[in-house]
């Protein structure tokens, strides 16, 4: 047990059960985390990595006192989540992606209102809180409109400064950005930053990689419920470091196509994204622009567009690492 | 001294009250069960009573109007934990330091609070459609009667809020609940009416206390030492209700953490 640190897993775990047919129910189990264990440090920014599904926004509602864990425990604060989940609800400020979460027939700045008297913040400093938070997440001109009157980016800006009003210790911000237009998320990671400049303790759960590379002090990969991999996205990198990553479009690529693709020697893993008519293939290998002339060999007949070579970045890394545990 | 925590408390029940007025004030549904469905129970009322004299108008008055306050109160007070989940705010509202009961009680307040309009809606019926002349008896008893009244109903509903959370399957008899309430706490007749058997049931429920001591000191007809025990026995059992809605409420958010339930996927 780590007792500096603001955070503390150990071997948490956390089952679902659900009820399966009318008749005869069976009860199924899914197992959403387990057994995993990390710890943040004060002012750090830690990063939960990892595909949809991967149990981020469990362990993130385990963390904030809302969902009670299977096994193992975890201290936020030096207090444990399950008995002393009273004494942390103050201390911590947390946000779920999404539009929901806000009262939408009230104002942003009597949403902010409520929520401070909900903290016991005293009327005299949210007064004057208020509209900083409204500045800072850029609503100072819209705060006195209804919520529903919002855009999903103003909806999230305004989740951030609710989660501020308190003026937590600990903010645990699960995929933030998600949906957000590519001007909108990039605002909010600049929010994000700016906090983290205000040593705020915060835990980033995102399946954006650039942002956890941006952002992130160290990164925990995780998926089907285990971490894989935890460390600074630079070491994470460098698991790729020895390879190179070709990027190319294709169209109309059949399945044995892309198998012998992944059967090349050279050839370290292969992803595939399908982009309107297109598939965006992304090749890891160690013989780098070399190895082009062999893969266009694989797709002769096939119509192909793009074609780059790169370094590899921490999506690579988590490319192959979710890939190998796979 | 008041403790400090208790001063927090309060104002976060003030601010539920106050948010919970400006959320239900454009409500159509809130608007149909303080106004509407009153004043069409008490137009069908006085049709039957009008023949009868004030003190029977006013009998219909008062009944319906309380009919306004249940109705509003089981529909928007019961549902107030369930709405906050359905909002996706429910959350929010567990992972807060403040009791979550705290919270519903000032919801619940603004509710009563509102559906008080129902008593004036059916006093302006009975008066401008019927040409009723409807005078309170006993004022002074009568206006503590309707605070007292207020602070009943909001215990009732905290009872509620955590039962409906707890199971869907108590909600599916939410409609079934609405009439039958109104018989047995003699809403719109005594329950003297009733059969035998059903009279306990009509003792453990506060409304029914408030029913009979403001219709006592508004038709004059109940002494002071009568409106006093309604007033402890208001009392009483909206300390039991407050009790048994706590222990409730810890019960259910505790088991909704357990099985995941504070928000619908």
């Amino acid at each position: 047990m780590d007792l500096q640190a603001a955070i503390d897993v150990r071997n948490l775990r956390r089952v679902y059960k659900t009820t399966i047919g009318v008749f005869r129910r069976k009860v199924k189990e899914v197992v959403a985390v387990e057994d995993i264990s990390f710890s943040v440090a004060p002012g750090e920014l830690f990063g939960l990595l990892g595909p949809n599904g991967a149990g981020k926004t469990t362990t993130v509602k385990m963390l904030t006192t809302l969902l009670i864990p299977t096994g193992g425990s975890a201290r936020v604060l030096g207090r444990d989540v399950v008995r002393e989940a009273d004494a942390i609800r103050g201390l911590i400020g947390f946000i779920f992606g999404g539009e929901r979460g806000l009262y939408w027939r009230l104002s942003g700045q009597d949403n902010l209102r409520y929520f401070a008297s909900l903290y016991h913040v005293e009327p005299q400093v949210s007064r004057k809180r208020i509209p900083y938070l409204l500045e800072l997440v850029g609503l100072a001109d819209r705060g006195k409109e209804k919520v529903e009157g919002y855009s999903r980016g103003m909806m999230q800006r305004l989740h951030i400064a609710r989660t501020l009003i308190h003026d937590p210790q600990i903010l645990f911000l699960d995929e933030p950005t998600i949906g957000l237009d590519p001007v909108g998320a990039r605002e909010l990671r600049l929010v994000i930053r700016d906090l983290q400049a205000e040593k705020k303790t915060i835990l980033l759960t995102t399946h954006y990689m650039f942002e956890a590379d941006s952002l992130c002090q160290r990164v925990a990969v995780i998926n089907k419920g285990r971490i894989i991999a935890l460390d600074t996205p630079e070491a994470l990198k460098s698991h790729v470091s020895d390879l190179a990553v070709v990027e190319m479009d294709v169209f109309g690529m059949a399945p044995d196509v892309l198998e012998r693709l992944r059967n090349l020697p050279f050839v370290d893993t292969v992803s595939v994204e399908n982009v309107d008519q297109r598939q965006s293939l992304r090749v890891q290998t160690r013989r780098g622009s070399e190895a082009v002339p062999d893969l266009m060999n694989v797709l002769s007949g096939l119509r192909v567009g793009r074609v780059v070579v790169r370094e590899p970045t921490l999506e690579d890394a988590y490319v192959r690492l979710v890939g190998g545990a796979e | 001294m008041i403790p400090r925590r208790w001063l927090q408390n309060a104002r976060v029940g003030y601010s539920a009250f106050v948010m919970t007025l400006r959320m239900n004030a454009p409500d159509a549904f809130v608007l149909f069960t303080i106004l509407v469905q009153p004043l069409l129970i008490a137009v069908m009322a006085m049709w039957m009573l009008v023949d009868r004299g004030a003190a029977n108008a006013l009998y219909v008055v008062i009944g319906s109007g309380m009919t306004g306050l249940w109705s509003t109160l089981l529909f928007m007070g019961g549902n107030s934990i369930n709405w906050e989940r359905w909002t996706g705010t429910l959350e929010l509202m567990v992972g807060q330091p403040t009791p979550v009961s705290v919270i519903v009680f000032g919801k619940n307040a603004a509710v009563v609070f509102q559906s008080l309009l129902s008593m004036v809606g059916s006093y302006a019926v009975a008066a401008v459609l019927f040409h009723q002349s409807l005078v309170i008896e006993q004022p002074l008893l009568f206006a503590i009667s309707l605070a007292l009244t207020t602070v009943a109903f909001v215990s009732f509903g905290l009872v509620i809020a955590p039962m409906f959370l707890l199971s869907p399957a108590v909600q599916h008899f939410q409609n079934a609940m609405e009439f039958p309430i109104y018989m047995l706490c003699g809403f719109l007749f005594p329950i003297a009416l009733l059969p035998g058997w059903t009279t306990p049931i009509s003792y453990l429920l506060a409304p029914y206390w408030a029913a009979r001591a403001l219709h006592g000191t508004s038709t004059g007809g109940a002494s002071l030492p009568e409106v006093l025990s309604e007033w402890g026995m208001m009392l009483l059992l909206s300390a039991i209700y407050l009790a048994v809605s706590g222990r409730l409420t810890v019960l259910m958010l505790n088991r909704a953490r357990a099985d995941a339930s504070l928000r619908l996927e």
